[in-house]
């Protein structure tokens, strides 16, 4: 799973910066295209809902998207990973 | 976002401002309503006039929007009328306490089976800032540039003393605290009020220097103790701090319910 901050509705209060017990989340420093500076994702693979929520079945922590006033925030399905032969020139 | 099935996304975003914590006390709400099972078609949401009794809007099932503190009076009415619907009403401090208070007071002593969930900023937030009877001593707002002179209403208190059958007070910074209390609100049958004290950093936070909404948050998490704590250091005789309020299951009891299902 994959955390994701939906730039169309954050106002950026920063609140998940406040309550993210890993530190994912950061306060932001450039203004996005709505005029907001929206939180910033420090390594979200940490984040145990990333890893764990397809084992357990269930949704763990999420207080990042329990306290967004906004709904901004939600995990996304991604592609499981493929390895992939690369090949070095030299 | 949380209960994606309950929300109305084609009006999101919400008009509330930046940091309030209404929009938390929505999810908190809905996950509570999506772990019940309730159905969309046996479910009603009623609110009156302010910030929080946009609430309703936002979500997609059938709500009232009513008039000014008259929320409970209208849903009295729903539940009368069809006691099979499982009703919450949302409302806010001026909404509940100032205006709609006398029928704050009859709706607890007549236990109405139903869950009121109070969001108080302490502020009429969305006319301006003036000081709501919530507004604690001493606070700035735009009616009382000296600082509030009146003492504040404690809602929940208020709640106990009417005769409602389950009461809690939360902040907007516990929100799984807040999730299990409406949970237990909503089984509970008769009147179930929840008063979350939620953060308001454009018109309360401005005037007191919390202009910030972590600042606001912080504040909240500092001034919460919870009951058990309080009573056992009234117990003790010893002091507690100034402008502590508290937090947790205020009294859960069976009085005689109106309009349980049947």
């Amino acid at each position: 799973m994959k955390l994701v901050i939906d730039e169309s509705r954050c106002k950026g209060c920063n609140l998940c910066v406040l309550v993210c017990p890993y530190g994912i989340f950061g306060e932001g420093t450039e203004l996005n295209s709505r005029g907001i500076v929206s939180p910033v994702l420090d390594r979200p693979e940490r984040c145990t809902n990333c890893r764990l929520q397809a084992l357990y079945g269930r949704m763990l922590c999420g207080v990042c998207q329990m306290i967004c006033p906004d709904q901004a925030i939600s995990w996304t399905d991604e592609k499981p990973f493929e390895p992939h032969r690369v090949e070095v020139e030299f | 976002m949380i209960a994606p099935d309950w929300f109305r996304e084609d009006r999101l975003p919400h008009i509330y401002c930046t940091g309030c914590g209404n929009g938390t006390v929505i999810n908190c709400t809905l996950a509570a309503v999506e772990e019940m099972g309730w159905k969309r078609n046996e479910t009603a949401f009623v609110s009156g006039i302010g910030c929080s009794s946009r609430a309703p809007g936002y979500i997609l099932t059938d709500s009232l929007h009513t008039t000014h503190g008259r929320a409970l009076a209208f849903a009295t009415g729903v539940k009368m009328a069809k006691p099979d619907l499982n009703v919450v009403v949302f409302t806010g401090d001026g909404d509940l306490a100032a205006i709609g208070g006398n029928h704050f007071i009859h709706a607890c002593r007549r236990n109405v089976d139903m869950t009121v969930v109070c969001m108080n900023n302490q502020i009429y937030g969305m006319t301006g800032g003036q000081g709501s009877p919530t507004t604690p001593l001493g606070a700035f707002s735009t009616t009382t540039p000296y600082g509030a002179s009146e003492p504040a209403f404690d809602l929940a208190e208020l709640a106990v003393a009417a005769g409602a059958n389950y009461v809690a007070r939360w902040t907007s910074y516990h929100v799984k605290e807040l999730t299990k209390a409406v949970v237990t609100g909503m089984q509970a049958p008769g009147l179930a009020f929840i008063e979350v004290r939620t953060q308001c950093p454009t018109n309360y936070g401005r005037h007191n220097k919390l202009r910030r909404v972590p600042d606001m948050i912080e504040y909240l998490r500092s001034h919460a103790m919870l009951v058990d704590k309080y009573n056992r250091l009234t117990a003790e005789g010893k002091p507690v701090p100034d402008g502590i309020f508290t937090v947790g299951e205020l009294v859960r009891r069976s009085r005689p319910a109106m309009g349980v299902k049947r």
